[in-house]
């Protein structure tokens, strides 16, 4: 395990830690434009998801020839 | 009143699919008679197209229908779709470009090639193989259903006999589905695949923009109607969870998935679309939430309720577009949706065919030629579509998504074998095997359990179980003996040998 395995690691964890603390984001408020914080906090986490495993796929391939 | 004009618009637009699948041969060119020229695009496919390739996957009648459909009827436990979006990447990123390196190297153009060699077992790949196959089924049936409510949708206002015109309607679309995907194979899907997202992602913007514009509360009233749905009853955490890591962990083990992104052109290309797929999640998310947005949506509700209860869930979001855009964008939008089944169904079956030729015919006939190899794949392919097609009168519209998680308990049962495989040096084949039976067994006889005995329905209308920490997911009771076996198994082989991966199979 080097470096950038352990930092690969954590970016692809992250999502699995936020979207497992069900509680912290099982609410109704604050809401956007009448939608619970438990459906808008979910989505935006897609968007989150995808920037950390976008930087995790850039640091793998980083110095990597096709 | 008669909708000329969405009709018309819905026929013109599947006019050009037709005709995009099947100029799709030309594209990319290569020998179609060669397996992994026809069923993965021969290699060749780069970020974008696998993006939409295994995104098509993704957006599928799962998305349009069966998800709001659950939200509707049921509530927000099944949002869980939203989380196991973003986590079923995580896992892609972890083992398909692995699997691609792999696969590349040695030539192998399934699931079960892999299992073959890695086991030294024929009889594995076949057991992998044959999983693949039955577990891709319900999820193809899933697209039927998705296509028969647009259908419905479509049609109703037409009057009539709209149970036999929506049946011959979806034999003619398959029967043009399988004539382009027996000439252009997995290019075919890939560029029809573009065509359907480009309309789904303008409906679905479109759609929330109209809705939220004309009914700006409408996500008050809805939660005012259904307070229950505002948040996830606490009940439900351990349904919420097994159901969104299960259903991520099961993704990339169907044999489309892993076509799918077998199809890419390199490693790389193949981790940058699968890290940049949560993207197309957040549509998902949009159309789940059509499933409660529709309560506060009068005019959409009042015209749900002209249908049986049995199918009112499937019509959510046909019923809202309908309801929020003029007709030739209903039109557009329905021709999306169907497609959205179409394409899908015609990857999965892709799959299944080569599953069968590559892993299971090919075990019988050793000595088959390559031409007489694709041909007898294209061959298995249409009967695969045609047998999903019988589906169409055996499927409980409103609960349509536990097919897509009965399929999940089924694929789940080869992680062990395919994710395991690649990572954990010392498995024991025998183990494999006794697990994956472990786990077919009691998934099946837990999905029984909970439908017919403990909640006395007569359908299958849920895949949750009834245990000690309340309802969880079958599927991950089931994969937790698989493991179990696995793990005691090759304990028990180890005693026994030295070396367990000495005993080759007298195959």
């Amino acid at each position: 395990m080097n470096t950038k395995d352990i930092i690969v690691g954590i970016l692809l964890i992250i999502p699995f830690v936020a979207y497992f603390a069900i509680p912290t984001y099982n609410r109704v408020n604050p809401a956007i434009g009448g939608l619970s914080f438990f459906y808008w906090y979910q989505t935006l986490w897609l968007a989150i998801s995808a920037l950390l495993f976008g930087i995790a796929a850039y640091i793998i391939d980083k110095g990597v020839k096709e | 009143m008669i909708d000329t004009v969405e009709i018309s618009v819905f026929l013109v637009f599947f006019i050009v699919f037709i005709a995009i699948g099947f100029l799709a041969k030309n594209f990319r060119k290569g020998n179609l008679n060669q397996l992994p020229e026809w069923a993965l695009g021969g290699r060749r496919l780069g970020t974008f197209l696998v993006w939409f390739l295994v995104g098509a996957d993704l957006y599928t009648a799962y998305t349009f229908i069966a998800v709001p459909s659950s939200m509707y009827s049921v509530g927000s436990v099944y949002f869980f779709a939203v989380p196991y979006v973003s986590l079923a990447f995580a896992i892609a990123m972890l083992t398909m470009p692995k699997l691609w390196a792999i696969a590349k190297e040695k030539g192998y153009v399934t699931a079960g090639d892999f299992v073959k060699d890695r086991f030294n077992s024929e009889s594995l790949a076949i057991v992998i193989a044959l999983t693949g196959i039955v577990a891709e089924l319900p999820y193809i049936a899933l697209q039927i259903v998705g296509m028969r409510a647009i259908l419905t949708a479509l049609l109703h206002p037409v009057g009539g006999n709209v149970t036999l015109i929506s049946n011959i309607a979806l034999v003619l679309a398959f029967l043009a589905l399988i004539a382009f995907t027996y000439t252009s194979g997995l290019r075919g899907a890939s560029l029809t695949a573009v065509m359907k997202d480009i309309i789904i992602f303008t409906t679905v913007i479109v759609v929330i923009v109209v809705a939220l514009v004309a009914y700006h509360s409408a996500f008050t009233t809805a939660f005012t109607v259904k307070p229950v749905y505002a948040d996830l009853p606490p009940k439900l955490y351990n349904a919420y969870w097994s159901l969104f890591l299960m259903s991520a962990a099961a993704l990339y083990l169907y044999p489309h998935a892993i076509n799918g992104s077998l199809s890419s052109m390199s490693a790389k290309k193949l981790r940058l679309s699968t890290a940049l797929l949560p993207i197309y999640g957040i549509g998902l998310a949009f159309l789940a939430l059509f499933g409660v947005i529709v309560y506060g949506i009068p005019a959409a509700e009042s015209a749900l309720k002209i249908y049986p209860s049995s199918i009112q869930g499937a019509l959510v979001v046909p019923t809202i577009i309908a309801s929020v855009t003029p007709q030739w964008f209903t039109g557009f939008a329905f021709l999306g949706i169907f497609i959205g089944g179409l394409v899908p169904a015609a990857i999965m079956s892709m799959s299944q065919a080569t599953l069968l030729t590559r892993n299971v015919i090919r075990y019988v006939n050793r000595n088959l030629e390559e031409k007489r190899e694709t041909f007898i794949a294209k061959l298995s392919m249409v009967f695969f579509q045609l047998l999903a097609l019988g589906f169409v009168f055996i499927v409980p519209e409103t609960y349509a998504i536990s097919l897509q998680l009965i399929g999940g308990i089924i694929i789940l049962q080869t992680l062990p074998a395919v994710f395991l495989g690649m990572y954990v040096k010392h498995l024991e084949k025998y183990a494999i095997a006794a697990g994956w039976l472990a786990g077919i067994a009691s998934g099946v006889y837990f999905e029984i359990y909970s439908n017919f005995v403990y909640l006395h329905y007569s359908i299958i209308k849920t895949t949750l179980m009834p245990s000690a920490f309340g309802l969880i997911f079958v599927g991950l009771t089931a994969l937790v003996i698989n493991l179990v076996v696995v793990v005691i198994g090759t304990a028990i082989v180890y005693a026994m040998h030295k070396q367990p991966n000495i005993s080759k199979e007298k195959a």
